[in-house]
């Protein structure tokens, strides 16, 4: 490596390092991603009656990042997303008791329209943050405020802190129409603690934890039968590392998280990213994710009409246990204080990548693509 | 919950087996792009909606924020 001027090393660690909760951005950053999510359809055979064809969502992300003064700063997020396809009603058990599935038309169309915005203040080794949200869409309304905190502690950790709130209701369509509920509330509380310790001039560790407790409507409402449990604890603890391999100019990024719920969902997460930069405007990020998740309690291969309508079952593919792959590479070109970001991502999943599968794999499981294009600039 | 016992007892165990000091000017490397803990925020906020929608898991990271009706 080429030799740097110690003074300017030091600038640009104590301007640019966020292990440390009392450092303010210096810069202005604004910044628009657009994105395209297409699921696969899903194969026909296993459709009994409505489309096989699946959710298409094209969003538009406007974000600013703003000091203001030395102690403040300010970040702006609006977002909106464009929806279409069909999507899974009930599932039923056929003669060889595979799943099928009854499907909605292909005629569902929404919009979503999220703001956020958050304001921090920096102090000496510590700073405090507000942030108020809302999220709306025609059948969901959400409002939400966030507060946390982050201490430097012995220069060379950072303990943070965070509380959030939201208040949603939900308003289905054609709720009369076809005997859905018309009205429902459901508030979430969560609670977060993270430590993040610097190891050594090459390397960093984050370790995290968050408790979510959510009460109100959790099922959902555009099923044939689908009844859950009107409340919901949620345990998840997570690992970032990240090291520096000079001999490669590259980093490396592995990040580990364990989940457990109320439901009786436990689920692990592995992400492995490779940062490679190739000159001083080009960088290569190619990335790889598994994710294996157990069933709910009250999961069911299939709609079981002949219980109560009070007793708890669903046969939601995001209910039951499975595994799923993310392969994916981004591509970053930098110049002058803009930079421009191009990503593509596949999913794929199934049950027998599960480590904790159910019988059959359902026919709802998700492959999808998700492809981004996104441009930033610095002043 | 001993999964996470284990998991919280590892944390707390490299955290006291103690790491070497990095003063402020030996802290190039840490403060490069690719080492922050998130290198791109927009593209963590897109990832992290599409997989709070489409699975069973959220969290870890940070509080849950609000809510859509995505879930």
């Amino acid at each position: 490596m080429k030799k740097i001027d110690p003074l300017l090393a030091l600038t640009t660690a104590a301007l640019s390092l966020p292990v440390f909760a009392g450092n303010p951005p210096t810069e202005k950053e604004i910044s628009l991603r657009a994105s395209s999510y297409k699921e696969d359809d899903i194969s026909k055979t296993s459709v009994l009656s409505g489309s096989p064809e699946r959710y298409k969502i094209d969003k538009t992300h406007f974000r600013l990042l703003t000091p203001i003064g030395s102690n403040w700063s300010t970040e702006i997020n609006t977002s909106q997303e464009v929806m279409s396809g069909a999507s899974p009603w009930g599932t039923f058990s056929g003669s060889d008791e595979q799943p099928s599935l009854i499907m909605s038309g292909a005629t569902i169309k929404d919009k979503r329209t999220e703001v956020g915005v958050s304001i921090t203040n920096y102090q000496d080794n510590a700073s405090y943050g507000v942030t108020l949200g809302t999220s709306h869409e025609d059948d969901y309304k959400s409002r939400s405020i966030g507060l946390s905190a982050g201490w430097d502690l012995n220069n060379m950790s950072t303990l943070g802190i965070g509380f959030s709130f939201s208040d949603d209701d939900i308003e289905p369509t054609d709720a009369k129409k076809f005997g859905r509920i018309q009205q429902a509330k459901k508030q979430t509380r969560s609670f977060s603690v993270s430590w993040t310790q610097i190891i050594n001039a090459n390397s960093l560790l984050f370790s995290g934890l968050t408790y979510t407790n959510k009460e109100g409507f959790l099922s959902d409402p555009y099923k044939l039968r689908d009844t859950r449990p009107d409340k919901k604890s949620e345990w998840a603890a997570s690992l970032k590392y990240r090291i520096f391999i000079d001999s490669k100019n590259a980093a490396l990024h592995l990040n580990y998280r364990l989940y457990n719920d109320g439901f009786g969902i436990n689920s692990h997460t592995v992400n492995a990213e490779w940062h490679q930069n190739i000159s001083l405007r080009w960088k290569i990020s190619p990335r790889i994710r598994y994710y294996s998740q157990s069933q709910a309690d009250f999961y069911l291969d299939a709609d079981d009409f002949s219980l109560p309508k009070t007793v708890n079952q669903s046969s939601d593919h995001r209910l039951s246990g499975y595994g799923a792959i993310t392969a994916g590479i981004q591509a970053n070109y930098e110049l002058s204080g803009w930079k421009i970001k191009v990503g593509f991502d596949r999913y794929i999943s199934d049950n027998h990548y599960g480590h904790d599968s159910s019988r059959y794999s359902h026919p709802a499981l998700l492959d999808f693509n998700l492809t981004s294009l996104g441009i930033e600039y610095k002043f | 919950m001993n999964y996470l016992k284990q998991l919280i007892l590892s944390c707390a165990t490299v955290v006291v087996m103690g790491c070497e000091t990095v003063a402020p000017w030996d802290r190039e490397v840490l403060a490069r792009p690719e080492m922050q803990l998130s290198t791109d925020p927009m593209g963590d906020a897109l990832f992290e909606q599409v997989y709070l929608s489409k699975e069973a898991s959220a969290g870890g990271y940070k509080t849950a924020g609000g809510g859509c009706g995505c879930n």
